[in-house]
C-alpha cells in the first residue's frame, strides 16, 4: 500500500509543479494588474484603484458579455446537437472506418483556421457558392446578403466547435458496451428507451466535456464574428484585444478578462448543476 | 448487429460540409488572380512563390516542432494528471485541476501579455523554450478533460484485478490501464495539436528574433493582405499529410 | 493513429534537420557576419531583398512578425531595447518608442542612401530631427466605388453617409481612422483632444450605421472587386489593387482633407547586430531595390531616387501626386480622447448589428 501511495505524488507532481509555476503565477499577474491604473505612455502605474471593474458596469461593455454569453450559448446548443450522434455513430463504426474517420477529422487541422475561414467566405459572399446553388435550383432569384451576417457567424462558430464535441462523444462512447444495450432490449425496453436508459447516460460524460470544451473557447472566438459577421458584432473578445492594442490600456484588458474567466467558470459550474452531474464528478 | 445505413450517411454528409471550405482553398490555390474573388485562370504561379519562400518552410518546420513538443508534454502531464488525481481525490487536487483549465478560460491576448511579462521575470530566454511552456499551457486541458471523461465511467476492478493477479503497477499501467484510455488522449491530442498549430496571438507574445511559426506568418500579412499563396501552401500541406498517411497505410498494411 | 504520431514526429524531425541545413551560414567576405533580426509585419519585402542582401554581406536574415504594433512595444518593453536588429513599425507608435528610450540615435553619417530619402516624409511629429527613424512607404486612405452599383458620385468622407448607400459600405477597422474622417466631415482635425467635439463626432458616426455591411482591415479591396459592396475605405495597397484589378472603379481624394500615415524603421536601443542593420537600411534603400520594394508592397514610395526605376504603371500608384502629402498624421491623443474614441467605436458598431 505504501508504494502505492508514493505511486500517487509521482502522477500528481509534474500537473502541480506545471501549473503552479506557468499556469498560477501568470494568472495571479494578471489580477494583479487588472487593479492598477495604466502609465501616461505605455505600460502600468503601480496605483491600486477599482476603476477598471466599474468601467465594465457602464452599459456598453456589460452588453457585450451579453452578447458574447449569447453567441457561445447558441453555438454550443448546435454543436452539441449535431456533434453528439456523429461521435457516437463514429464509436459505433468498426475499427477500420473508426481509423479513417479520426483522419479525417484530423486533416483539416493542417490548415490555418483563418484559411479555413476564408473558405466559407467564397461560400457565402454575393453570387458565391451558396447564391449558385440556390439560384441554380431556382429559390432564389437576386443574390442574398448572406456573409456578414448573424447565421453566417454561427455557421463559423459550430464549424470550429465541432471537432470538440464529436471527439469527445467519440472517446467516451467508444467504451460503451454493446451487450448492454442488447440486454436491456432484451427485457424489453423500446429502442429509444433503451438508448436513454443505457447509451446516453453512459456516454454523458463525454457529451458534458463536449459541451464544456466548446463553451469555453467559443466565448474567446470572436475573430469569427470579425471575419463572417463583418466586425458587426462587439464581443468581449475584441475589446479587449482592441484595449490592449490600440486603447494601450492592459489594466483595463486585464479587467475584462478576469471577469470573462470567473463568468465562464460560473456558468459551467451552473450548467454542471442543472445537469446534475455531481455523480460523475468533475469531469473538467 | 445489423449495420444501418442512416448513420452512414449522416457522418459522411457532416464531413462533406466540413470539407467545403477546404475544398475551395484547393481550388483557389490554383487561381491565376491575386484576388480571391475573381477567377483569372489556372495557375501553377502561387507555387513557385511559395517554393522560393525559404522563410515559410522554416516557420512551418517551427510549428511542427512546437505542436509535437507541446503536444507530448501535454500528454505526459496532462496523462499522469489525471490518473493521479482520478485515484485520489481532495479538494486541493480540485483546485489545481481546475487551475489547470484556466489557460483556455482567458482571452490569448491578456494570457500571451502576462505570459511575456512572467516569463521575462523568470528570465527565460524567448524563442522554442518559451513557446513551447506557453503551448502546453492551453494544450494540457484538453488531454486532461478527455482522458478524465474517459476514466469517469472505467472500472476500477480491472486495475485492481490485475494488481491482485501480482502485476506490477507499472506493468498494470502499460498492460490494462494505457489502452483504456488510449482513445481519449489521441483525441485530446487531436485538439490539442490543433490549438497549438494555429495558435498566433500567443506565439507572438512570447517567441523570441529567431523562431517564427506559420500561423503568425500568414496572419500578420495584414499590411499587405492574405496572398492566394498561402492557399497554395495550405493545399501542400494538405496533400502531403494524405500522403504520409497513404504510405503509412500501406506499409501497417504490409507488417500486419 | 500511434503510427500516425510517430510518422508526425519523424516529419517534424526531418523538417528540423532540413532548416538545419538552410542554417549552414554562406560566408561571403564582408566586414560582416552573424545574423539580422529583422521584426515588423510579414510581407514587406519581396524574397528577392531579403535573399540579395544575405548573398551579398553572408549576414543571415531572421525575419519575425508582429500583427499590431503594440505587440512589438510590449515586447520591447521586456527585451529593453535588445534582440532585434532592425524594426518597422507605424508613426504612432514610433513617438512612443523613441520617447521610451527604446530606439538608438542614428549614424547617418554610416548610410551611403541617405540622401536617397524623400524629404517630404521625414522630420514628422514622431522624429522632427530625424535622429532614429528612417522611412518606409507611406499610405493615404482612400474611398473607392463601384459606379455600376451606385448613382450617387462621391467626392468625400460625408457622401459614405448618403442613405443611397445602405448596407453598401466597407470601412477600416481602425477605429482612429474612421472616427477620425467623421471629425473631417465636421471641419475638425483627426487630432482634436476637445472631449465634446469628439463626442460629436461619436453622435454623427452612429448615423452612419445603417450603410455599414463589413468592418473589415484585411483584404476590403475584394468586397469591391466582387460587387458586394458599392463603396469602400481602404488602405493604399488595397488601393493599388482593387484599381488593377478593376479599371471602372473610381477613386475619390476625398475633399475634406486626407489622412497620411509613415511606416518607419529605426535600430533597438541595444540591438544585438546594429552593423548589420545599418548595411540592411544601405541595402534597401539602393535605388533599384527601393523600387522593388515599395513595387511590392504596394505603398508610397518614400525613396526619391528610386522614382526612376519603378514601372510607369506603379508611378502611377505609389508616387505621390503633388500637394497630397498636404494630409493630416494621426497622432497620438491624451488618455481620455483614447478612451473617448476606444468607446465611440464600440457604441458604433453595436449599432451596425
Amino acid at each position: 500500500m505504501n508504494k502505492k501511495k508514493d505511486n500517487h505524488w509521482m502522477l500528481l507532481a509534474p500537473i502541480y509543479l506545471f501549473t503552479i509555476l506557468f499556469v498560477a503565477l501568470p494568472i495571479l499577474y494578471m489580477f494583479l494588474l487588472s487593479f492598477l491604473s495604466r502609465a501616461q505612455v505605455w505600460g502600468v502605474d503601480f496605483t491600486f484603484t477599482l476603476d477598471n471593474y466599474k468601467k465594465i458596469l457602464e452599459p456598453l461593455y456589460l452588453d457585450t458579455f451579453v452578447q458574447s454569453l449569447k453567441l457561445a450559448l447558441v453555438s454550443t446548443v448546435l454543436v452539441a446537437l449535431i456533434g453528439y450522434p456523429y461521435g457516437f455513430f463514429m464509436a459505433r463504426m468498426n475499427d477500420r472506418w473508426k481509423k479513417r474517420m479520426m483522419l479525417l477529422i484530423m486533416i483539416p487541422f493542417w490548415t490555418s483556421g483563418l484559411i479555413r475561414l476564408y473558405g466559407w467566405i467564397i461560400v457565402f459572399r454575393s453570387n458565391g457558392v451558396l447564391d449558385k446553388i440556390l439560384q441554380g435550383m431556382g429559390l432564389t432569384e437576386e443574390p442574398l446578403k448572406l456573409l456578414y451576417s448573424y447565421p453566417a457567424v454561427v455557421v463559423g462558430m459550430i464549424y470550429v466547435l465541432l471537432p470538440f464535441m464529436i471527439l469527445s462523444v467519440y472517446s467516451s462512447a467508444e467504451k460503451l458496451d454493446d451487450t448492454l444495450v442488447e440486454a436491456a432490449r432484451d427485457l424489453g425496453a423500446s429502442p429509444f428507451k433503451a438508448f436513454w436508459t443505457v447509451s446516453f447516460k453512459l456516454t454523458l460524460p463525454g457529451l458534458l466535456s463536449g459541451v464544456v470544451l466548446s463553451f469555453i473557447p467559443s466565448m474567446g472566438l470572436f475573430f469569427i464574428a470579425d471575419i463572417l459577421g463583418g466586425n458587426k458584432i462587439v464581443l468581449v473578445g475584441s475589446v479587449i484585444q482592441e484595449q490592449v492594442t490600440k486603447g494601450r490600456n492592459q489594466p483595463f484588458a486585464a479587467a475584462l478578462s478576469a471577469v470573462l474567466m470567473i463568468l465562464t467558470s460560473l456558468m459551467i459550474r451552473l450548467y454542471r448543476k442543472i445537469t446534475g452531474t455531481a455523480k460523475l464528478e468533475n469531469i473538467v | 448487429m445489423k449495420t444501418k445505413k442512416w448513420p452512414f450517411v449522416y457522418v459522411g454528409v457532416i464531413t462533406a460540409i466540413t470539407y467545403i471550405p477546404i475544398l475551395l482553398t484547393v481550388v483557389y490555390s490554383f487561381n491565376e488572380s491575386k484576388i480571391s474573388s475573381v477567377w483569372g485562370g489556372f495557375s501553377l504561379k502561387w507555387y513557385v512563390e511559395l517554393f522560393r519562400d525559404r522563410d515559410i518552410g522554416e516557420a512551418l518546420a517551427n510549428s511542427l516542432i512546437l505542436a509535437v513538443s507541446s503536444c507530448i508534454l501535454a500528454v505526459v502531464i496532462g496523462t499522469t494528471g489525471a490518473l493521479g488525481m482520478h485515484r485520489k481525490k481532495s479538494r486541493i487536487n480540485d483546485g489545481v485541476a481546475y487551475l489547470s483549465m484556466l489557460p483556455i478560460m482567458i482571452p490569448e491576448i491578456i494570457l500571451g501579455m502576462v505570459f511575456l511579462s512572467v516569463f521575462s521575470f523568470m528570465g527565460l530566454p524567448f524563442g522554442m523554450v518559451t513557446l513551447v511552456i506557453a503551448h502546453t499551457t492551453f494544450c494540457i486541458p484538453y488531454i486532461y478533460s478527455m482522458v478524465k471523461a474517459r476514466l469517469a465511467g472505467m472500472d476500477p476492478a480491472l486495475e485492481e484485478a490485475a494488481l491482485d493477479l501480482g502485476a506490477s503497477p507499472v506493468r498494470v499501467f502499460f498492460d490494462v490501464t494505457l489502452p483504456l484510455i488510449l482513445p481519449a488522449i489521441l483525441s485530446g491530442c487531436v485538439l490539442a495539436f490543433a490549438m497549438s498549430f494555429d495558435d498566433v496571438v500567443i506565439s507572438i507574445f512570447v517567441t523570441g528574433p529567431t523562431v517564427n511559426t506559420l500561423p503568425v506568418k500568414i496572419y500578420t500579412k495584414m499590411k499587405t493582405g492574405v496572398t492566394p499563396e498561402i492557399n497554395a501552401l495550405a493545399t501542400v500541406m494538405l496533400a502531403a499529410t494524405i500522403f504520409i498517411l497513404f504510405v503509412a497505410h500501406l506499409l501497417g498494411r504490409r507488417k500486419s | 493513429m500511434k503510427k500516425l504520431f510517430t510518422l508526425i514526429l519523424a516529419l517534424s524531425l526531418t523538417a528540423g534537420i532540413l532548416t538545419g541545413c538552410g542554417n549552414a551560414d554562406t560566408k561571403k567576405e564582408s566586414g560582416l557576419s552573424g545574423e539580422l533580426n529583422l521584426y515588423t509585419w510579414d510581407g514587406m519585402f519581396p524574397q528577392e531583398i531579403l535573399r540579395g542582401f544575405e548573398e551579398e554581406t553572408g549576414v543571415r536574415i531572421n525575419y519575425s512578425n508582429f500583427s499590431y504594433d503594440e505587440e512589438m512595444l510590449a515586447k520591447l518593453e521586456e527585451t529593453k531595447g535588445g534582440d532585434y536588429d532592425f524594426v518597422i513599425a507605424d508613426d504612432y507608435i514610433l513617438e512612443l518608442v523613441i520617447k521610451e528610450g527604446l530606439a538608438q540615435k542614428l549614424d547617418t553619417a554610416k548610410l551611403e542612401t541617405y540622401d536617397n530619402l524623400n524629404p517630404v516624409y521625414m522630420s514628422q511629429f514622431y522624429d522632427p530631427d530625424n535622429g532614429y527613424t528612417i522611412p518606409y512607404g507611406a499610405g493615404i486612405p482612400l474611398i473607392v466605388y463601384d459606379p455600376a452599383l451606385t448613382d450617387v458620385e462621391i467626392t468625400g468622407y460625408a457622401d459614405l453617409w448618403n442613405p443611397a448607400l445602405k448596407d453598401n459600405v466597407a470601412i477600416t477597422a481602425n477605429y482612429r481612422v474612421i472616427n477620425g474622417i467623421t471629425l473631417k466631415t465636421m471641419g475638425e482635425s483627426f487630432n482634436t483632444e476637445d472631449l465634446d467635439t469628439i463626442k460629436a463626432a461619436g453622435d454623427k458616426l452612429i448615423e452612419l450605421a445603417p450603410n455599414i455591411r463589413v468592418i473589415e482591415d484585411n483584404n476590403t479591396q475584394d468586397l469591391l472587386i466582387s460587387g458586394e459592396v458599392a463603396a469602400a475605405f481602404l488602405y493604399t495597397s488595397q488601393v493599388s489593387t482593387a484599381l488593377q484589378a478593376r479599371d471602372d472603379l473610381k477613386v475619390v481624394y476625398p475633399e475634406e482633407g486626407l489622412g497620411f500615415g509613415i511606416m518607419a524603421g529605426f535600430i533597438p536601443s541595444d540591438a544585438p547586430n546594429a552593423e548589420a542593420a545599418y548595411a540592411f537600411i544601405d541595402y534597401i534603400n539602393r535605388p533599384e531595390n527601393a523600387a522593388k520594394c515599395f513595387e511590392y508592397i504596394g505603398y508610397y514610395c518614400t525613396n526619391k531616387a528610386a522614382e526612376a526605376f519603378l514601372s510607369e504603371e506603379s508611378k502611377r500608384m505609389i508616387v505621390l501626386p503633388e500637394g497630397a502629402s498636404e494630409g493630416e498624421i494621426i497622432q497620438n491623443v491624451s488618455q481620455e480622447a483614447e478612451d473617448l474614441h476606444a468607446q465611440i467605436w464600440n457604441r458604433f458598431k453595436a449599432a451596425c448589428d
